[in-house]
């Protein structure tokens, strides 16, 4: 653990409130350093997606300040900090009218890099995800599965080699073992390439394989955030207790039906 | 075939034409106006409401009514620039209705997810929102190409050469071969251009290069054809000319060489018959005739007004009531002088003369049905009005003379039924109604056995034909010469009998101007 890593990305007290009065997000602090992966969780609404969306702002916080990679986002043109921040949205998001292959190039082609880089890229990227290139290359995204999609915006948002990935359910979709792959492959890839990424999960297993650090949101606000061990070692509350037992609840369960 | 519509066909490259190029200019400046206007609108739903609104109030006039509002609206031009007006306001609500609901109804989704790769809002219209709407886009350019094509037929009236030609002449001369030769050519007119756009829009959906290029060529091909007898000089086959003994109606030869003269012509045998007979004369001195047929009866005034036609015929009593609004009775001959010297002093034109002969308004009956009742003149039907039905054109009943004449006879309780013109002759021959607002100079008075009936107390205006000059044309004074022969030269009978030979034994309006030439040469 080097603690000399400079931190790629900072929110201070950033707070939202939606047009509606709802406050989506209240006051959260975190400190996410270069390569490291934080995994997000909590309850259905608690303002996961709303907290990364304000980071690749496609919302304006109501309070405090984002910083990334030492400046605040506010001082990028918004769609150039996006070029920089890959994004797998919730859904898959993927354009119905482009085939596999244009959607994982969108972002290489708005950074313009030129037609070869691109193919490879494009090809990386799918057998990363895999998915075979010949078969899939030309489809459109109404002619795959759920996983399959899902592969593809995965695909789609690390195309363009960002410093920051944000990942909003990523993995839900996918077959167990499809997932562990993704997952496996995912981990070597930040490892080899070095990016950050915050993780949004309900999987709690994920988080604690995955994450060098986790956070526990409810009703917008952090509960608690720490290394996996430290979570494990010292829940703040019964409620992130209970989110933590969850695997060995699971475990337990599956160990009893073998007898 | 009949003769009358193989004669026409001489006009189809030109009707064809005119019709292509309106329509397509039409829905061209259409699309540049709605395409941007609904991508703008969609984003903004309280704008795009009232734009909607705007445009959808527009496609509730009926297209005819919009076009003839476009003539006073642009001053009384006629022609080409108020057809392209009214059918260009009439292109735009399928295209930018389509526009607005297909840009409002790509999914919010695929929306954020192209905010959040980073495309600028420009790039998120061309490369997303705009390819995603299209198919929507392309189906409100396909309604517009059917209802534009269609509504074209309209531009007759207002003096744009169409298909409607065929239409509205047909129409006039009961030559039901004619309309419905106009009516299909616009129809297939219309199914060729907007499959060409659906296989353009296939060609976009597949990227298929060679489709797009053979729909291009096609498209361009017609464009092309329909532009080229603009520019060709089309010689109409050599006209069978009538013996030239005689020199009194004759213009002197040569006098007008090569000089151009465009006639106006209402909508009706008549005027299509006069109108011939004024080329026939022009001609033989040596001028080169333009035609502009089928006007509005307003719009051939506003026409002449402006220079825009250099001649035709109207009636006094026509010019008197809507011209001038005057509507108390007149005689004839006083009728005459105060007109010419109103059109000379206020508009500049030029009366040339009397023709000779009245073409008034009459209410005519079956002589049968009338010796039966014991009707002889307008007074004896107050007795009998409340069972029985007056059959009009929309405009007479809306006329001074028709006002008039009901109160002055007392004929309050009669009921009305407008109708075209075309049909009141066979309306009451056939009893469907009893009286009829008859013109005097129609053949089919005699034909069916109509009476005209008097009018003892002198109500109905009259209605000599009069040869108008433009005042540019008024200042030709080769030109007002060679008409000026024709002044006094037709009698009642001689156009009765013009007017039947083309509405009866089925003349074309040439044949029968022919025929009168020689009694007036007599
Ligand atoms: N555009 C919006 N306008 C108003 N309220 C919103 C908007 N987007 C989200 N919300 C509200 O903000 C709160 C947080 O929503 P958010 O989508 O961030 O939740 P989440 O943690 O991602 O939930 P889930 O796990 O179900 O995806 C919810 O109460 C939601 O209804
Ligand atoms: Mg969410």
């Amino acid at each position: 653990m080097s603690k000399s890593a400079k931190p790629v990305l900072e929110l201070r007290g950033v707070s939202k409130q939606y047009a509606g009065g709802i406050k989506a997000v209240r006051d959260v602090s975190l400190s996410l350093d270069e390569g490291k992966l934080l995994a997000l969780t909590g309850t259905s609404g608690c303002g996961k997606t709303t907290l990364l969306k304000l980071i690749n702002r496609l919302e304006e916080p109501s309070g405090g300040s984002i910083v990334y990679e030492g400046a605040d986002v506010r001082q990028f043109d918004a769609f150039r900090l996006r070029r920089q921040i890959g994004w797998v949205m919730q859904g898959d998001g993927l354009f119905p009218h482009f085939t596999v292959r244009q959607n994982i190039a969108v972002v290489p082609r708005l950074l313009e890099w030129d037609i070869a880089t691109t193919e490879l890229r494009v090809r990386e990227m799918m057998q990363l995800v895999q998915l075979d290139v010949e078969a899939f290359g030309e489809r459109y995204p109404h002619e795959l599965s759920g996983g399959q999609r899902q592969r593809v915006g995965f695909a789609r948002a690390l195309a363009g080699k960002p410093d920051l990935v944000l990942m909003d359910e990523a993995f839900s979709a996918l077959d167990p073992l499809t997932r562990d792959d993704l997952q496996r492959d995912f981990k070597r890839l930040q490892s080899e390439l070095g990016f950050s990424a915050v993780l949004v999960t309900h999987d709690m297993a994920e988080a604690l394989i995955l994450a060098d650090e986790i956070a526990v949101m409810r009703d917008g606000q952090f509960v608690q955030s720490g290394t996996p061990s430290q979570l494990l070692a010292e829940p703040a509350d019964d409620y992130v207790a209970g989110l933590l037992d969850t695997p060995r609840r699971q475990m337990r369960a599956i160990a009893e039906l073998g007898g | 075939m009949n003769e009358n519509l193989a004669e026409r066909l001489n006009e189809l490259p030109d009707l064809l034409s005119g019709h292509v190029l309106l329509s397509l200019s039409a829905i061209l400046v259409g699309l540049a106006i709605s395409l941007p206007l609904g991508v703008f609108a969609a984003p903004r739903k309280r704008f795009a409401a009232a734009v909607l609104n705007i445009a959808g109030v527009i496609q509730t006039i009926p297209g005819l009514a919009l076009l003839a509002l476009m003539v006073p609206l642009l001053g009384g031009t006629i022609g080409y620039a108020p057809a392209f007006m009214a059918l260009m306001l009439y292109s735009i609500l399928p295209i930018l209705r389509n526009t607005v609901v297909g840009l409002q109804g790509v999914e919010p989704g695929v929306v954020e997810a192209a905010r959040g790769l980073g495309l600028t809002q420009k790039q998120r219209l061309w490369q997303i929102e705009l390819p995603l709407a299209l198919p929507f886009i392309v189906a409100g350019v396909r309604t517009s190409i059917v209802w534009v094509v269609g509504a074209a037929t309209l531009a007759t009236p207002v003096g744009a050469p169409s298909l409607g030609n065929y239409i509205f002449a047909g129409l006039q001369t009961r030559n039901w071969l004619s309309v419905v030769f106009g009516c299909l050519f616009a129809a297939g007119l219309a199914v060729v251009l907007d499959q060409l756009i659906r296989l353009l829009e296939v060609a976009a959906r597949d990227r298929r290069k060679m489709l797009a290029v053979q729909v291009g060529a096609l498209l361009s091909a017609l464009v092309v054809a329909s532009v080229l007898p603009r520019f060709v000089e089309f010689t109409p086959p050599a006209q069978p000319q009538i013996s030239q003994q005689f020199a009194s109606v004759r213009a002197e030869e040569g006098a007008l060489d090569d000089e151009i003269v465009r006639l106006g012509a209402k909508a009706f045998t008549e005027q299509y018959i006069l109108a011939e007979l004024m080329e026939q004369v022009l001609v033989d001195a040596g001028a080169e005739v333009e035609r502009l047929d089928n006007l509005g009866s307003i719009i051939a005034f506003d026409a002449l007004r402006n220079n825009e036609i250099d001649a035709y015929i109207d009636y006094t009593g026509t010019i008197w009531a809507t011209v001038m609004a005057r509507d108390e009775p007149i005689n004839r001959h006083a009728m005459f002088v105060e007109m010419a010297a109103y059109l000379r002093e206020e508009h500049g034109i030029l009366t040339l003369g009397r023709m000779g002969f009245e073409n008034a308004y009459g209410f005519a009956m079956r002589a049968d049905q009338a010796e039966a009742l014991g009707i002889r003149s307008l007074a004896d039907l107050a007795v009998h009005a409340g069972a029985l039905e007056v059959g009009g054109d929309a405009e007479v009943f809306t006329r001074s003379e028709w006002i008039n004449t009901r109160d002055a006879y007392g004929l309050g309780a009669i009921s009305t039924r407008a109708m075209d013109a075309t049909f009141m002759y066979d309306a009451v021959r056939d009893g469907q109604v009893d009286v009829i607002s008859a013109y005097t100079t129609d053949g089919r008075i005699a034909a069916y056995d109509l009476v005209v009936l008097a009018d003892p107390r002198g109500i109905l205006p009259p209605y000599d034909a009069v040869i108008l000059l433009s005042p540019e044309a008024a200042e030709r004074p080769g030109l007002a010469d060679a008409l000026a022969g024709l002044v006094g030269s037709i009698s009642d009978d001689d156009m009765r009998e013009a007017n039947r030979l083309a509405d009866l034994e089925r003349q074309t309006p040439q044949q029968a101007a022919s025929w009168l030439y020689e009694q007036v040469t007599e």
